[in-house]
């Protein structure tokens, strides 16, 4: 049975303290209670989580959906916001985690990637350098996520067309994004339509599409 | 509280529905009566005019054809179908009646969602996170089918195709044997009303799949249909029988994911139990625990459905699969599907998975799933029809009895079948077989022409009567035009 690899990007630099990396979290909480809910993903997503503000680390291996567990998020006080840095440990992730196919055996499906920031790469240097390493990883879709008034859309929109900005980054801008999150990683299930490529569920209204 | 809003229906009726999105599919938002007997959908985007025309026909015309005929009431329960057309605020919205209660798990945890199949269908899921009790018994799985099956023959028969059919599409509930088809606003009208989708993963197709690039309009581009409906029900009756998917196998068609699987369910579709092309055998150690053991195709082979079944899978998957007018029809697999019910026995195991077995026509009966062999006699009956007086030909249809089973019309007259056109007094058992101080009996309740035949004089079994059924035993039901002939074979173990 393929597994479908899903890649959580989460920006958790000193500006996401307090109420909105508190509303990330009850967003992933709501998704992954959600997910649980569709026999779709329960037997196919598996879900990896990186975070990154001055460190970036992999809190979350990339773990069956209803094994995982949500790991404790922290933010530090301030400093700088390691985006080219995650995107690196996310291609070493992925070339360790995501099974490839061979000629005798099946690998898995192609990852999802969401990425969420509310600022712009510090490290922009190696940030330019990722774009060509993860393009290489061929992701079945990488959405890119700008939260609230700082978040600097230009860095995401090298790295994907599919760029939101949430105006807010309260509970509900959140809760709503990551509904539609989890309603794009079941649509791989949905019926096809006879004249249009596979395509994603309109965001929320909460959410700006970028063009 | 949300309020209220009030509407007339297309058909002057009056429609109402609480303002608070309960639920949003691919296309629409759906929204509660005040009373949560029906639920209102409205499509997020503008239908155009033939679009608007075709729901028209669904909540009008195709309705009526089906549900305001004889016998109309009995597929209430087998679709879910729109009934009423609404417009507000400019959006088109169809009103379907709310689903029943059984087909949403009542506890657990998935308490309060719906009873999509791919709950049951799946290896993984059965094992991993059902409990026993919503996983039912083989036979219900039989019972789930059949309703499916004759849902797609009705349809059929009247010209429609549903072009959608998917374990998203059929709500199940194997506890009870029940299913239903629902999502009935896609339906496609051959040459008339073209398909919006081209159907779920896993139930495409192959050849919709092979030229799903080609623009519309293209005469090679193949639409879904009544044919490849077909395929669609045909997959689906083997993935409720057998936890797995027919065409997904160990064989890797291409290093890329995505086009690996539109080769192997396209163009390059192989079934995975092929008799002599074994290259898409499933690996079993390429497989988590949790796929296992129904994901091994030599521990649970497709024969297990008995044999009725296994000619229809092979036509499907084999002769069928690249060759859509070889696949066997809706109807041919209801028939199938009643032949199969009537030959499973119970398994003797009280701890057994699947409770049910199909008789493998050996002398050494077991159980496929926990290899319980059976032990003490088994009664075997065969069904003889005759197409003269006197004379009577073995018709491959058999009966297998176990304890306190029934016996219907439609074992007694080959010209009754069991479906929605059976009258209401043929649904009552018209006798029964009973397993009795160490013998097996048939209890005769209501026929009232049935006789021994075995010897040369023969003795009326009335009414209240019984006979033993013996090996060679021969026991006419019914002397009337299409009336069968019994011949007892008993295996003893």
């Amino acid at each position: 049975m393929r597994r479908l690899p899903v890649y959580l990007l989460i920006d958790t630099s000193g500006s996401m303290r307090g109420e909105p990396i508190e509303s990330v979290k009850v967003g992933l909480e709501t998704m992954v209670s959600s997910l649980r809910q569709d026999p779709f993903a329960l037997e196919s997503v598996n879900i990896s989580i990186i975070t990154f503000d001055r460190e970036v680390k992999q809190i979350l291996p990339l773990t069956p959906l209803d094994e995982l567990q949500l790991p404790e998020i922290s933010t530090p006080e301030s400093g700088p916001t390691h985006t080219g840095q995650a995107l690196k440990l996310l291609c070493e992730r992925i070339d360790a985690e995501v099974r490839m196919s061979t000629p005798d055996q099946k690998g898995d499906w192609m990852p999802l990637l969401f990425i969420m920031t509310d600022g712009k790469p510090s490290d922009s240097m190696l940030y330019k350098e990722m774009i060509p390493e993860i393009k290489k990883r061929h992701f079945a879709s990488i959405i890119a996520c700008a939260a609230g008034m700082n978040a600097k859309t230009g860095p995401l929109k090298e790295l994907t067309d599919e760029v939101y900005s949430l105006d807010t980054v309260d509970s509900t801008a959140f809760r709503k994004f990551f509904k539609w999150v989890s309603d794009s990683i079941g649509v791989g299930n949905r019926s096809i339509g006879a004249t249009e490529e596979l395509e994603l569920p309109p965001p929320p209204p909460e959410v700006n599409v970028i063009v | 509280m949300a309020k209220t809003i009030r509407l007339t229906a297309t058909d002057g009726s009056t429609v109402e529905f609480v303002d608070e999105v309960i639920g949003s599919g691919a296309m629409k938002d759906v929204y509660f009566s005040p009373d949560k007997s029906y639920v209102v959908g409205f499509f997020r985007t503008p239908q155009d005019a033939n679009a608007k025309d075709r729901l028209q026909n669904i909540v009008g015309k195709y309705r009526e054809k089906i549900f305001n005929q004889v016998g109309g009431d009995y597929w209430e329960n087998l679709f879910c179908w729109p009934t009423k057309l609404v417009e507000w605020n400019g959006k088109l919205g169809i009103v379907c009646p709310a689903y029943q209660k059984h087909f949403f798990f009542k506890d657990g945890m998935f308490k309060g969602k719906e009873k999509e199949g791919k709950w049951f269908a799946s290896a993984k899921l059965r094992n991993k996170f059902l409990k026993p009790e919503q996983k039912g018994t083989w036979l219900t799985h039989y019972h789930m089918c059949l309703q499916i099956a004759r849902a797609v023959r009705r349809l059929h028969a009247a010209g429609l195709a549903h072009s959608d059919l998917s374990y998203k599409n059929v709500l199940v509930d194997p506890e009870s044997g029940r299913a239903t088809v629902i999502d009935c606003d896609g339906l496609v009208v051959p040459g008339k009303y073209p398909p919006d989708v081209v159907g779920t993963p896993d139930f495409i197709a192959p050849e919709v799949l092979q030229t799903r690039a080609l623009k519309l309009g293209d005469p090679n581009k193949k639409l879904p249909g009544i044919q490849t409906d077909r395929h669609a029900l045909a997959v689906l009756i083997y993935m409720y029988l057998l936890n797995r998917h027919p065409l997904r196998g160990g064989k890797v068609n291409d290093l890329d994911a995505a086009k690996d699987e539109e080769l192997s369910m396209g163009a390059k579709a192989l079934f995975v139990e092929h008799p002599t092309d074994t290259s898409n055998r499933p690996k079993i150690d390429n497989m988590a625990p949790s796929e296992l053991p129904q994901g091994d195709v030599v521990k649970r082979p497709y024969t297990m459905c008995g044999p009725y079944l296994k000619e229809l899978f092979d036509r499907a998957f084999i002769d069928g699969l690249h060759d859509p007018s070889k696949r066997p029809t809706a109807d041919e697999w209801e028939t199938a599907l009643v032949k199969t019910t009537d030959l499973m026995q119970p398994c003797q195991n009280p701890d057994c998975e699947a409770h049910w077995f199909v008789f493998d026509n050996s002398t050494k009966p077991r159980c496929p799933f926990c290899g319980t062999e059976y032990h003490g006699q088994l009664p075997v009956l065969n069904l003889y029809y005759s197409p003269a007086k006197g004379r009577f030909l073995p018709e491959n249809y058999r009966l297998m009895v176990y304890d306190k089973q029934s016996l219907y019309m439609w074992h007694v007259n080959r010209f009754i079948t069991p479906n929605e056109r059976t009258k209401p007094e043929d649904k009552m058992p018209v006798g029964d077989f009973h397993f009795h101080n160490g013998k097996w009996i048939l209890i005769n309740r209501r026929l009232p022409d049935m006789w021994d035949v075995t010897e040369p004089t023969k003795r009326q079994i009335k009414p209240g009567e019984f006979v033993e059924l013996t090996e060679g035993r021969k026991i006419l039901l019914s002397g009337e035009d299409g009336g069968r002939l019994i011949v007892v074979q008993l295996v003893s173990n």
